[in-house]
C-alpha cells in the first residue's frame, strides 16, 4: 500500500477507535474483547482498504467489519464460555467509571448490556450504530445491508421501547 | 436515552494502537505474499532480532562501566559553554524570538502551521508512537529494577519496578506497593495518583517512585502536558506524594542513572490563534493573518513551561537555548536533567529545532534529527504539546552529543551522516565510539550501513563503515554486542548480518546467517546458546540455537505453540524475561484475546515447556504483563488484577 493511502488508512483508524470500541461494547462485548474486536476490524479493514474509497463508505465499511468480527466471535467457544458478572447498577456504574480501572469499565459495559437486552438483535443495531455512532442513514443501511427505510423505522420502534423502559429520562426531540 | 448517553461516554477506550496495527497489518500483508512466493522451500527463512544480556563473564566493559557521576546539586544553571560549534547559543531573547519567527514565517500556511500525516514522530515511551517496521532491537539487559533496557546502567521507565524486595506497580491511576520478603507477595500499601494520566510508566531509585505520563484532559488537567509525580515508599505503607511537576511538553525520552532523571522533551509549536480559509477569507488572506500572527508571537508562546505547585514558570533561559545552524525541523526541545528527590529543581537547556531519537548512554546523550520520511512514520495529534513540526530535511541525518554530568547536559560534539535511523535501537555507544545502523532514504536501492563515529574535537567523525547490507532491502533490526553487530534485513529472504566490531575502524562482516522459522526476538543466554521466540507454521514458536560458531548457526531444539498464537515479544521486548537462575526462559504469547504466561526449561540441547497458563485478557491487559527474576530465584508475575510468585 503506499503511503498516502497508509496515511489515510493510520489517520482514519485513529479517529474511528473510540467509537468502534464503544460500539463493539453497545453490541454486546465486554470492554477487553470489545478492545480486541476493533484491533480485529482495522486489521481487516486494511486490506480491502484500497477497493473502498470516499470516507461517506469507508465508515459504512469498517462497521460491517466489526459487525461480522463480532458475529464470528460469538460463534467460537471461548465466547459461550465466559463467566458472567455481578450486575450493578447504573449510577455505581456511572460513578466509577471515568479511570483505567478494569472492574469499572466491566460495570459500564453491564448497565448497558441490560439496558438494551429488551432490543431485538436488528434493532439493537441499528440504535448503536445511528443513533451511538452517528452514522447517516445510507451509512447505517450499507453496513447492515437493508434498507434506508428499514433503519428508519428500526429507529423509532426502538427508541420508543427504550423511553418506555425508564432508559429515557428525557427524550427530547432529537432529529434522527 | 440520556443514561445511555452518559454510558457510551463513561466508556473510555485506551489509545488507538495505531502503531501495532501497522506493524501487523504490514506484516499480515508480507506473510500472505511470501508464503505464495516461497511456497515450495521448507521453512521460511528468519526475520531476526537478537537482543540479550550475556551472561556476566562475557561482557567486556561497555559503556555501561566507569560511570562516574557525580550527583552535582546544579548551582544557578547550566554554564555559558553548554553549546559548541554548529548549535550557538542564543545571545538574548530578542535574537532567539526573531530565530523563531523567521523560521516559523517560513512554515506557516493558510490553515496553520502544516500539519500532514507523513512527519516524524517521536519515537519514545510515553511520547507520539513511531510506526516503524522494526521490531524493537537492543542489547538487553535487565536493570536492576527488573526492566529489559537498552543500556546497562541506564534505566528505563515501566510499569512495574522492583529492586528485590519491594515492588511498585503503577495500575491505571493506582500506584501500589508490594512485600516480596515473605512467601508470598503482599500487598502493603497503595496510593492514587492525583493526576489523571496516559501511559503511565515508573522509574525507582532506592525510596523513590517518579512516576511520569501525559495528562489526559478532566478536571483541571490539560492534555498533552507531561507529568512528573514523585512518591516516597520510605514507608512502603503508606506511600506519600513527595512532588508533582507538569511540563508543558511532551516526552520523547526518560531515563535515570543512579539517582538522576533525565527527559528529552519536546515542547511543539505554539498555538498562535490562527485563522483558516472560509467563505469570507480567502487562502490568500488567510495565510497573511496567520503570518501577522507569528510575527506577533512573543518569546514566551515559543518556549516551554512547567509548573511545580508554585504557579508556571519558563522552563529554558534564553541563553540556554541552542539555535541550530542546520536545517533541521522547528520545535523547542528541551534536555532537563533533575534528582529523583528533587524535582523541582530542574536543571534544563534547549534546542531550537525538532529531533526526533533519543538514545542515552551512561555518559552521553546523543539527539539525532532525521530527515523526514513518508512512508514510515505516522503521528497522532496529541494535545497543545504534539511535535508536528518537522519539515522535510533534506537527506542528512544530524546528530548532537551532550555529555552528561550529574543533572546537567552540556553538548560537546555534532555530526551528520547520510540517510536515516530508523529509530534508538539503530544507536549503541561502546568504549567511546558511536554505532549507528543507518538505512538509505530511497525506499529502493542503496543498502544499509554500519558505521562507527569517534569525536574529534567538536564533530563527530565517521572513522569506519561497513556497506552493503541488505542491498533494496528494509532494515529491520539491529542488535549491538561489545563487540559484534548483528544486522537484519528483509526484502522476500531475512538474511542476518553478523558484523565484527572488535576493530573500532574497521567493521567486517563475519557471515550471513539464516535462521530458520521466523524468529522476531532473539535473546542470547551466553556465548553459546541463543533462544528466538517469533513465529513458525501457523502459532508461534521459541527456538533454542547453537552460537558458538557464528558462521554455522544450529538450531537444537524447537517448540510450536498453539495455532494461531503470537509471541507478545514482537512489539516489546519487556514480554521477555530470562530470570538470574539462567534456566528458565519466560514470556508472553497471545492467542485470540488471551494472554499465556510460557515457562521454558533450557537444559542441554532442549527446551521443556513447564507451564502455559493463561494470565490476562484483552489486548491491554496482555501488554502489561510483567514478569520479575529476583535475585534469590524466585520470579514475580505481575498481570491484571495479581501480583504473585510462580513456581518454575
Amino acid at each position: 500500500m503506499d503511503t498516502s493511502a497508509e496515511s489515510a488508512y493510520a489517520e482514519f483508524v485513529t479517529t474511528r477507535w473510540a467509537s468502534l470500541v464503544r460500539a463493539a461494547v453497545f453490541l454486546g462485548a465486554q470492554p477487553h474483547e470489545a478492545e480486541d474486536l476493533a484491533q480485529t476490524a482495522c486489521l481487516r479493514c486494511y486490506t480491502g482498504w484500497e477497493k473502498v474509497s470516499g470516507a461517506a463508505d469507508r465508515d459504512a465499511y469498517i462497521y460491517r467489519i466489526l459487525l461480522n468480527c463480532l458475529r464470528d466471535a460469538r460463534r467460537t467457544r471461548w465466547w459461550r464460555g465466559r463467566v458472567d458478572r455481578d450486575v450493578t447498577s447504573v449510577s455505581d456504574a456511572l460513578a466509577g467509571a471515568i479511570g483505567d480501572d478494569t472492574e469499572d469499565s466491566i460495570a459500564v459495559a453491564d448497565a448497558v448490556h441490560r439496558a438494551l437486552a429488551a432490543l431485538t438483535k436488528p434493532n439493537r443495531e441499528v440504535v448503536v450504530l445511528r443513533y451511538f455512532v452517528q452514522l447517516t442513514e445510507a451509512q447505517t443501511a450499507e453496513a447492515l445491508g437493508i434498507a434506508p427505510g428499514t433503519v428508519k423505522s428500526r429507529l423509532s420502534r426502538s427508541l420508543a421501547m427504550l423511553a418506555a423502559d425508564h432508559h429515557l429520562h428525557d427524550l427530547t426531540g432529537r432529529s434522527s | 436515552m440520556t443514561d445511555l448517553e452518559r454510558l457510551w461516554e463513561a466508556l473510555s477506550p485506551s489509545d488507538p494502537p495505531t502503531e501495532e496495527l501497522l506493524r501487523r497489518a504490514r506484516r499480515q500483508r508480507a506473510v500472505r505474499r511470501r508464503r505464495r512466493l516461497l511456497a515450495p522451500l521448507a521453512a521460511a527463512t528468519g526475520l531476526a532480532v537478537v537482543a540479550g544480556a550475556f551472561v556476566a563473564g562475557t561482557v567486556t566493559g561497555g559503556s555501561g562501566s566507569g560511570s562516574t557521576h557525580t550527583d552535582s546539586t546544579g548551582g544557578t544553571g547550566p554554564s555559558l559553554a553548554a553549546f559548541q560549534a554548529d548549535l550557538p547559543a542564543a545571545t538574548s531573547c530578542g535574537q532567539l524570538r526573531t530565530a523563531y519567527v523567521d523560521r516559523g514565517l517560513a512554515q506557516v500556511t493558510a490553515w496553520g502551521w502544516q500539519r500532514w500525516f507523513g512527519v516524524r514522530a517521536a519515537t519514545e515511551g510515553t511520547a507520539v508512537p513511531l510506526a516503524s517496521d522494526s521490531p524493537s532491537t537492543s542489547r538487553q539487559v535487565a536493570s536492576d529494577t527488573g526492566t529489559n533496557v537498552q543500556e546497562r546502567g541506564v534505566d528505563e521507565p515501566d510499569t512495574v519496578k522492583s529492586d528485590g524486595s519491594t515492588l511498585v506497580r503503577l495500575r491505571g491511576q493506582v500506584l501500589q506497593v508490594f512485600d516480596l520478603t515473605g512467601t508470598s507477595v503482599r500487598r502493603v500499601g497503595s496510593m492514587r495518583i492525583g493526576q489523571p494520566l496516559h501511559d503511565g510508566e515508573l522509574l525507582l531509585h532506592d525510596d523513590t517512585v517518579t512516576v511520569l505520563g501525559t495528562g489526559r484532559a478532566g478536571g483541571d488537567a490539560i492534555a498533552g502536558r507531561t507529568w512528573v509525580i514523585t512518591v516516597s515508599i520510605a514507608d512502603p505503607s503508606t506511600p506519600t506524594l513527595t512532588g508533582q511537576v507538569g511540563y508543558d511538553s511532551t516526552l520523547l525520552s526518560a531515563r535515570q542513572h543512579g539517582g538522576t532523571v533525565r527527559l528529552v522533551l519536546s515542547a511543539g509549536l505554539p498555538d498562535l490563534a490562527f485563522v483558516h480559509p472560509t467563505r469570507h477569507r480567502t487562502q490568500r488572506q488567510a495565510l497573511r493573518e496567520n503570518r501577522r500572527a507569528v510575527r506577533r508571537s512573543t518569546i514566551g508562546d515559543w518556549l516551554p513551561t512547567y509548573d511545580a505547585g508554585s504557579g508556571t514558570s519558563t522552563l529554558l533561559d534564553c541563553r540556554n537555548v541552542a539555535i541550530p545552524t542546520r536545517r533541521i525541523g522547528l520545535d523547542t526541545v528541551s534536555v532537563v536533567g533533575f534528582d529523583a528527590g528533587q524535582p523541582s529543581s530542574p536543571q534544563a537547556i534547549g534546542i531550537a529545532g525538532s529531533v526526533d531519537i533519543a538514545y542515552e548512554s551512561a555518559t552521553d546523550l546523543y539527539l539525532a534529527a532525521t530527515p523526514t520520511t513518508w512512508w514510515a512514520d505516522v503521528a497522532y495529534p496529541g494535545g497543545p504539546g504534539d511535535p508536528v513540526g518537522a519539515m522535510p530535511t533534506g537527506s542528512r541525518t544530524y546528530l548532537f552529543d551532550f555529555a552528561l554530568d550529574g543533572v546537567t547536559a552540556r553538548h560537546v560534539a555534532s555530526g551528520s551522516v547520510p540517510g536515516r535511523l530508523a529509530d534508538r535501537w539503530s544507536m549503541d555507544s561502546a568504549e567511546g565510539t558511536l554505532r549507528l545502523a543507518v538505512e538509505p532514504l530511497g525506499a529502493l536501492g542503496g543498502s544499509t550501513s554500519i558505521l562507527l563515529l569517534h569525536r574529534h574535537g567538536t564533530r563527530l567523525e565517521v572513522t569506519g563503515r561497513l556497506n552493503g547490507l541488505g542491498r533494496s532491502q528494509e532494515l529491520t533490526a539491529v542488535r549491538w554486542f561489545d563487540e559484534l553487530a548483528i544486522v537484519v534485513t528483509f526484502r522476500q529472504v531475512d538474511p542476518l548480518y553478523a558484523v565484527d566490531l572488535s576493530d573500532p575502524d574497521r567493521p567486517r562482516l563475519l557471515g550471513k546467517l539464516k535462521i530458520p522459522g521466523f524468529s522476531s526476538y532473539l535473546h542470547p543466554l551466553g556465548p553459546d546458546r541463543m533462544i528466538g521466540v517469533g513465529q513458525g507454521g501457523s502459532g508461534a514458536q521459541i527456538a533454542l540455537f547453537d552460537v558458538s560458531d557464528l558462521d554455522h548457526v544450529r538450531q537444537l531444539d524447537v517448540h510450536h505453540y498453539p495455532r494461531g498464537s503470537s509471541a507478545v515479544t514482537d512489539t516489546d521486548p519487556r514480554a521477555f524475561t530470562w530470570p538470574p537462575d539462567g534456566r528458565h526462559v519466560l514470556t508472553v504469547i497471545r492467542r485470540h484475546h488471551v494472554g499465556y504466561l510460557s515457562v521454558m526449561w533450557v537444559h542441554g540441547h532442549r527446551l521443556h515447556l513447564r507451564r502455559l497458563q493463561p494470565v490476562a485478557h484483552g489486548h491491554r491487559a496482555i501488554a502489561q504483563v510483567r514478569t520479575i527474576g529476583l535475585p534469590d530465584g524466585r520470579v514475580v508475575l505481575v498481570a491484571g488484577a495479581r501480583v504473585r510468585f510462580v513456581d518454575v
